[in-house]
C-alpha cells in the first residue's frame, strides 16, 4: 500500500454497488471472563458476549445489524475491528485474514493461530475505519479539530503539516463543518457537529470499510436525519461499505440492504431489508418489529409483548436461547426440541436465513393470532 | 451578529445532507482548553489568593537568603536575645541569629524540600501508574501488590529510619525518603484515571486509526490522567512540608545552625513563656504554606475539572 | 369546543392547570430560560405527551410541577394549579404532602433513581408510610400487592431484593409501584422507557396503559420519542427553547400539525415500512439558551422563515383546540399584514391573534 495521501475521492464506476465481499466473518467467538476466587485469579464464569457469529459483507452495501442490551453487536463490532482480541473465530478483510484463532478443539486438530504483524495491522487500519455513538466521549477534549482529524494521516506518514491541513479542511467540508473550525475545541461543538467530526476523522485514512456503532443513537430526533442522510450521500459517493449497528430498527430498516438479527450473543436471523421487514423469519425478529411504537396514533395495534427479561449472556438458557420467551413456541404447545437443540441458522431461500426450528409455521395470521387480534 | 445568507452555495465537495448553518459555533470566541481552565481557576477566589502569597513567600525565601548570604547562621553575641530592630524585624534568638533571615532561609529549605519530593513522587507515581493502567493483567496485578507492600509501610518511622540511617540533617536524603515512600498514592491515582481513560472511545479510535501505544499514552492518556495528579501534588506539597516540620521537630531533619520551620519551633519550645512570639512566627509561616498549598489544591482541583460546565 | 385561553377543551375537567410558567436560570454565563411562558392544561384522566429535544425545556417544566427546582433556577412567574390548589402558594411542607401523593413522578434511569442501599420493597413501602398512616405490616401487604400489579413475577421474594439485583425493565416497573402505591391523580413521566430495549419498552408501555385504565388516572408523559406519544398520549404539546409551539389532540398533531418544527419532526424521523431515498431534514442546531435569536426562536432553522419572523410570533388557534406559535396563517401562508411589516405593526397583530394573556 503507498504511502502517499489521497483524500477521499468519488468511486470510479465500476466499483459502485454491491460487488465482491470485503469483510468475512467466520464462527466469531468472544468470551469474557468472570475471575473470582480467592486471589481472584481463577475463572469462574465467562461472559459469552458473541458465542459464533458468522456473516459476510459485500463491498458497498450496509449490512445492519440489530439487537437488545447483551446481544453483542457493540463487541462484535470491536472485534472485527481488532479492539478487543477475540476468544476464536476468523476474521478477513478484502480476502486477507486479519485474524484466525482456533477454538479448543480445533486446535487439537492442529489448526494453527494466524494474526498479522503490527506493521501489517497498522496498514489494515486504514481500510477499517469506525464511528463510535457518543459525540462527547469520541473526541479528545484537549485536541483541536484539526489535530483530531488529521492523526490518522499523521501517524501513517503524512508528516508535512501544510499538506496535512490541507487534507482536514478537505473532510471537514465534505462533512459539512466549516472549515475555519479547524482550530476549535470539541466542547464548542453541538452533538450532531462532534458527530461530523467523528466521521471526517474516520474518512481521513480513506477506508473501504466503516463500522458506525449507533452513529445517531445519542443525537437529537432532528439532527439524525441530517447525520442519517450525510453518510448515506458519503457512501455513494465514496464507495463505502458500512456495518451499522443500531438499536432503532426504523432507522436500520432506512439506511441498510440486509439486515441481521442478534440475540444473547447469537445471529438469530440474516436477510435482505425489505425481506425481513415484510417476512421475518423468526419468532425474536417478529417481537422485536411488533413492539415498535408507529408514530402514527391511528395505528395502535396491539402488540405482541414478550414476557420475561432478556438473559444474560453470561447465563443463556439452553438450546434455543430464545425460547424462554418465545410466543412461537408457547403457541405450538412448548416442543421440547427448543430447548434439546440449538438451531442453526437455516436457508428460508434467497440469502435469507434464520436459526429457528420452526421458521416455516410464521405466517401472519399466526402473528395475529399471538398478539390475539385476529380469530383462526 | 452576521446572517448567513441562505442562498450562499455550500462549499465545494460538501454534501446536501450536511447543509450551511448560522454556525452557533461562531459567535464564541475560540477558547483552548487552557484559557477555560484558567477562568474556572480565576473564580476560585482563595485559590488566587494562595497562589500570590505563595508567590510572594517564594520571592522573598530565594532573595533573602540571596541577598543576605551566611547572615542566617552567623550569631553575633552581641545581640542576644535583642528585639525588633530595622535590619531584624523580628528580632534575635538566645545566641544572637537574625530571626527574620533564618525563617526565610527556613521556608526555602521547606520550599525546597516540598517541591522536590512531591517532583520525585509525582513522576515514579506516574511511570508505575501509567503503565499499570495501560496494560493491565498481570503487570498491573504485580505492580499493585508493590504498592500494597509499600502502603503497609507507617510512613513516618519509615522516614525517620531511612534518614536516621543516611544522615540526619542531609537535605537530600529527607527529599528522597519522602519521595520513594509518597509515591505510592500518585500510582494508584494515575492507574485509576488510566483505566477509565483506556475504555473511552477517544482513545478506542485512536487505537482505529493505527496510532502506537507511546502516542496513546502520551498524548491521549496523560494528559486526562494529569488533572487529578496535579491536585494531589498541590496537597502533596503541604504534606511534605509538614513531613519535613515534624522530622525537625524531633530532631531527625535539618539540624541547627541551618534553620528549618521545624526546629526553630522546637527551639522556640523552652523559650515559651519568655519569648513566646517564636514560636509564633515559624508556626503561622508553616500554617500559611500548608493552607496556601491545600487551597492552590481546591482551586486546581475545580478548575480541570471538565465536569464543572452549566448545563443549559 | 375550546376553553378559555385555548386550551383543549376538557370533558371529564382539568386535573392540572400551568398558566405562563417561567422558570428560568441565573448561571455565571447569564440566564438560561430554561422555561419561558408555558401553559397547558392536563384533563382528568387524560394523557398528555410534552414532546421535544434536548433544552427544550419538557424536563424543567415538569420539575417546577412538582417544585423540584433548586438553585440557580428558580421558578420566577406563573400559576400551578392542581384542581383547586395552587401549587406555587403552598410551602415546603405542604408541597411535599403533594408530592408522591397527589402527584408522582418517574424517571429516565431507575438505576440512579432508585437508592442502592434500600431494598425495593422498603421503597415502596417508605413512600406509603410517609403519606399515610398505616401500619408496618399493611405497608408491607399493599407493597406487594403494587410489585404483583406492575407485573413482576415472585413479588413476595423480589421485595427483598436490592436494585442491582434487577434488570432495567424490573427497576422501572418497581419505579412505577413506587410511584402509584398511593394512587396518585396525576402521574408524571419523565422519558420512562428512553433507557430500555424495544422488547422491555413495549412491556412498560403495556403496564402504563393498563394502569392507566385501572386507576382513571392522568399522565404527563415527557419524551422526545414521538411513537410513543403517538401510542399514548390523548394530548400533544410541542416544546421548543423553552416555549410551546404547537399543542393540540394526538391526532391533529400528527396528522395536521401547523408548525414548522412540528411538520419538520414527523417528516424527518425514518418510519417502519416506509421507505425513503433521503430523509426530511430540520437544517441548523437548536439554539444556544444564552444567545437566543430575537422574534421567532425557529427561525434560523425554518424553511417557512420570513422578515416579519424576527418578531415574536403569536401564539394562535388555527383550528378548534388547535394552537400554533407561527406567523403563518392556518393555511400556511404568510400573515395578513404582510411578510416585510415593521415592528409596531407586527407586535400590533401579534397582540390581537395571540392566544396568551
Amino acid at each position: 500500500m503507498s504511502e502517499t495521501f489521497t483524500p477521499p475521492a468519488p468511486a470510479p464506476a465500476a466499483a459502485a454497488g454491491p460487488g465482491g465481499t470485503l469483510l468475512e466473518v467466520r464462527d466469531l467467538v468472544k468470551h469474557f471472563e468472570i475471575r473470582g476466587g480467592l486471589l481472584g485469579v481463577s475463572r469462574i464464569g465467562a461472559v459469552r458476549a458473541v458465542d459464533g457469529v458468522s456473516f459476510f459483507v459485500r463491498k458497498g452495501e450496509t449490512l445492519g445489524l440489530v439487537g437488545e442490551s447483551g446481544c453483542g453487536k457493540t463487541t462484535l463490532g470491536k472485534v472485527i475491528l481488532s479492539l478487543i482480541p477475540a476468544t476464536s473465530g476468523s476474521v478477513a478483510v478484502n480476502g486477507k485474514t486479519v485474524f484466525d484463532i482456533p477454538a479448543k478443539e480445533q486446535r487439537r486438530q492442529g489448526r494453527k493461530k494466524v494474526t498479522v504483524g503490527r506493521v501489517e495491522m497498522k496498514e489494515l487500519r486504514r481500510d477499517l475505519q469506525v464511528v463510535f455513538q457518543d459525540p462527547y466521549g469520541s473526541l479528545n477534549p484537549r485536541m483541536t479539530v484539526g489535530e483530531i482529524v488529521g492523526e490518522g494521516p499523521l501517524v501513517h506518514g503524512l508528516k508535512d503539516k501544510a499538506k496535512r491541513e490541507e487534507l482536514v479542511r478537505e473532510l471537514l467540508a465534505k462533512v459539512g463543518l466549516n472549515q475555519s473550525h479547524i482550530h476549535r475545541y470539541p466542547h464548542e461543538f453541538s452533538g450532531g457537529q462532534r458527530q461530523r467530526i467523528g466521521i471526517a476523522r474516520a474518512l481521513a485514512l480513506n477506508p473501504d470499510f466503516v463500522v458506525c456503532d449507533e452513529p445517531v443513537s445519542a443525537l437529537d430526533v432532528s439532527i439524525q436525519s441530517q447525520v442519517l442522510n450525510l453518510l448515506d450521500d458519503l457512501q455513494q459517493e465514496l464507495g463505502l461499505t458500512y456495518l451499522f449497528i443500531a438499536h432503532n430498527l426504523a432507522v436500520v430498516e432506512h439506511i441498510s440492504d440486509r439486515v441481521g438479527v442478534m440475540y444473547v450473543g447469537k445471529l438469530v436471523e440474516l436477510a435482505g431489508v425489505d425481506e425481513l421487514y415484510q417476512r421475518p423469519g423468526h419468532p425474536y425478529s417478529v417481537a422485536l418489529l411488533s413492539a415498535i411504537p408507529d408514530p402514527n396514533p391511528r395505528r395502535r395495534k396491539r402488540r405482541l409483548v414478550l414476557k420475561g427479561d432478556i438473559p444474560s449472556p453470561a447465563n443463556p438458557p439452553a438450546g434455543c436461547r430464545f425460547h424462554t420467551r418465545c410466543w412461537l413456541r408457547e403457541r405450538l404447545g412448548n416442543p421440547e426440541r427448543c430447548v434439546a437443540e440449538e438451531p442453526l441458522l437455516r436457508d428460508l431461500g434467497g440469502g435469507h436465513v434464520a436459526a429457528c426450528h420452526f421458521s416455516d409455521e410464521i405466517s401472519p395470521e399466526v402473528v395475529a393470532q399471538a398478539i390475539g387480534l385476529a380469530t383462526a | 451578529m452576521e446572517r448567513a445568507d441562505l442562498t450562499t452555495p455550500l462549499a465545494s465537495g460538501a454534501l446536501a445532507g450536511a447543509p450551511a448553518e448560522i454556525d452557533e459555533v461562531d459567535l464564541v470566541p475560540v477558547r483552548t482548553y487552557w484559557q477555560m481552565v484558567r477562568e474556572r481557576f480565576m473564580q476560585h477566589r482563595l485559590a488566587v489568593m494562595s497562589l500570590v502569597i505563595l508567590a510572594v513567600l517564594i520571592v522573598f525565601s530565594i532573595a533573602v537568603p540571596a541577598l543576605t548570604g551566611d547572615a542566617y547562621r552567623r550569631s553575633n553575641l552581641a545581640y542576644v536575645d535583642a528585639g525588633p530592630s530595622l535590619t531584624a524585624p523580628l528580632g534575635y534568638n538566645e545566641i544572637g541569629q537574625n530571626q527574620s533571615v533564618a525563617l526565610m532561609k527556613a521556608t526555602q529549605n521547606s520550599l525546597i524540600i516540598g517541591f522536590v519530593s512531591v517532583l520525585i513522587i509525582g513522576s515514579i507515581g506516574s511511570l508505575v501508574g501509567s503503565i499499570a493502567g495501560y496494560a493491565g493483567g498481570w503487570v498491573d496485578n504485580l505492580l499493585m501488590r508493590a504498592v500494597d507492600v509499600v502502603l503497609s509501610l507507617p510512613f513516618f518511622f519509615l522516614i525517620l529510619i531511612i534518614v536516621a540511617f543516611f544522615g540526619v540533617g542531609d537535605v537530600r536524603v529527607i527529599i528522597i525518603a519522602i519521595g520513594i515512600t509518597g509515591w505510592t498514592v500518585a500510582a494508584r491515582l494515575v492507574r485509576a484515571e488510566f483505566l477509565r481513560i483506556r475504555e473511552a472511545d477517544y482513545v478506542q479510535a485512536a487505537r482505529a486509526l493505527g496510532v502506537g501505544h507511546r502516542r496513546i499514552i502520551v498524548r491521549h492518556m496523560l494528559p486526562s490522567a494529569m488533572a487529578p495528579l496535579v491536585v494531589a501534588c498541590a496537597l502533596g506539597v503541604a504534606d511534605a512540608i509538614i513531613t519535613e516540620a515534624a522530622l525537625s521537630y524531633l530532631g531527625f531533619g535539618i539540624a541547627r545552625p541551618e534553620p528549618s520551620l521545624g526546629n526553630m519551633l522546637n527551639n522556640a519550645r523552652e523559650y515559651f513563656y519568655a519569648n513566646p512570639e517564636r514560636i509564633f512566627y515559624p508556626g503561622i509561616l508553616l500554617i500559611l504554606l500548608v493552607l496556601c498549598a491545600s487551597f492552590l489544591g481546591d482551586g486546581l482541583r475545580d478548575a480541570l475539572d471538565p465536569r464543572q460546565k452549566v448545563k443549559a | 369546543m375550546t376553553g378559555d385561553n385555548g386550551r383543549f377543551a376538557t370533558p371529564g375537567g382539568d386535573l392540572l392547570g400551568i398558566e405562563d410558567l417561567r422558570t428560568y436560570f441565573y448561571t455565571r454565563d447569564g440566564v438560561v430560560k430554561a422555561v419561558d411562558g408555558v401553559s397547558f392544561v392536563i384533563g382528568n384522566g387524560r394523557t398528555l405527551g410534552l414532546v421535544g429535544e434536548s433544552g427544550c425545556g419538557k424536563s424543567i417544566t415538569a420539575l417546577s410541577v412538582m417544585r423540584l427546582i433548586e438553585r440557580p433556577g428558580r421558578i420566577e412567574t406563573g400559576a400551578i394549579r392542581l384542581g383547586d390548589l395552587d401549587l406555587l402558594a403552598l410551602d415546603e411542607e405542604q408541597m411535599r404532602g403533594v408530592r408522591g401523593a397527589r402527584i408522582s413522578m418517574i424517571f429516565q434511569e431507575p438505576m440512579t433513581s432508585l437508592n442502592p442501599v434500600f431494598t425495593c420493597g422498603d421503597q415502596i413501602s417508605e413512600a406509603i408510610t410517609v403519606h399515610e398512616s398505616i401500619g408496618r405490616t399493611e405497608a408491607s401487604e399493599r407493597t406487594i400487592e403494587m410489585l404483583a400489579q406492575v407485573g413482576i413475577p415472585d413479588a413476595k421474594r423480589r421485595a427483598h431484593e436490592y436494585p442491582h439485583q434487577l434488570s432495567g425493565g424490573m427497576r422501572q416497573r418497581v419505579m412505577i409501584a413506587m410511584a402509584l402505591s398511593t394512587h396518585p391523580e396525576l402521574l408524571i413521566a419523565d422519558e420512562p422507557t428512553t433507557a430500555l430495549d424495544v422488547t422491555i419498552q413495549a412491556q412498560i408501555l403495556e403496564l402504563m396503559k393498563e394502569l392507566r385504565e385501572r386507576n382513571r388516572m392522568a399522565i404527563m408523559l415527557i419524551t422526545h420519542d414521538l411513537g410513543v406519544i403517538a401510542e399514548m398520549a390523548d394530548d400533544v404539546v410541542v416544546m421548543y427553547a423553552g416555549k410551546v409551539v404547537e399543542q393540540a389532540d394526538a391526532f391533529t398533531v400528527f396528522e395536521r400539525s401547523h408548525h414548522p418544527y412540528t411538520r419538520g419532526l414527523l417528516a424527518s424521523i425514518p418510519r417502519l415500512g416506509v421507505k425513503r431515498e433521503r430523509l426530511e431534514v430540520i437544517r441548523g442546531v437548536v439554539p444556544n439558551p444564552l444567545n437566543l435569536p430575537a422574534g421567532c426562536l425557529f427561525k434560523r432553522r425554518c424553511a417557512y422563515a420570513m422578515a416579519i419572523c424576527d418578531n415574536p410570533p403569536p401564539f394562535r388557534e388555527v383550528a378548534d383546540g388547535h394552537l400554533s406559535r407561527c406567523w403563518l396563517t392556518p393555511a400556511g401562508e404568510p400573515p395578513s399584514v404582510g411578510a416585510e411589516a415593521d415592528p409596531e405593526t407586527a407586535a400590533a397583530a401579534a397582540a390581537e391573534l395571540s392566544m396568551e394573556a
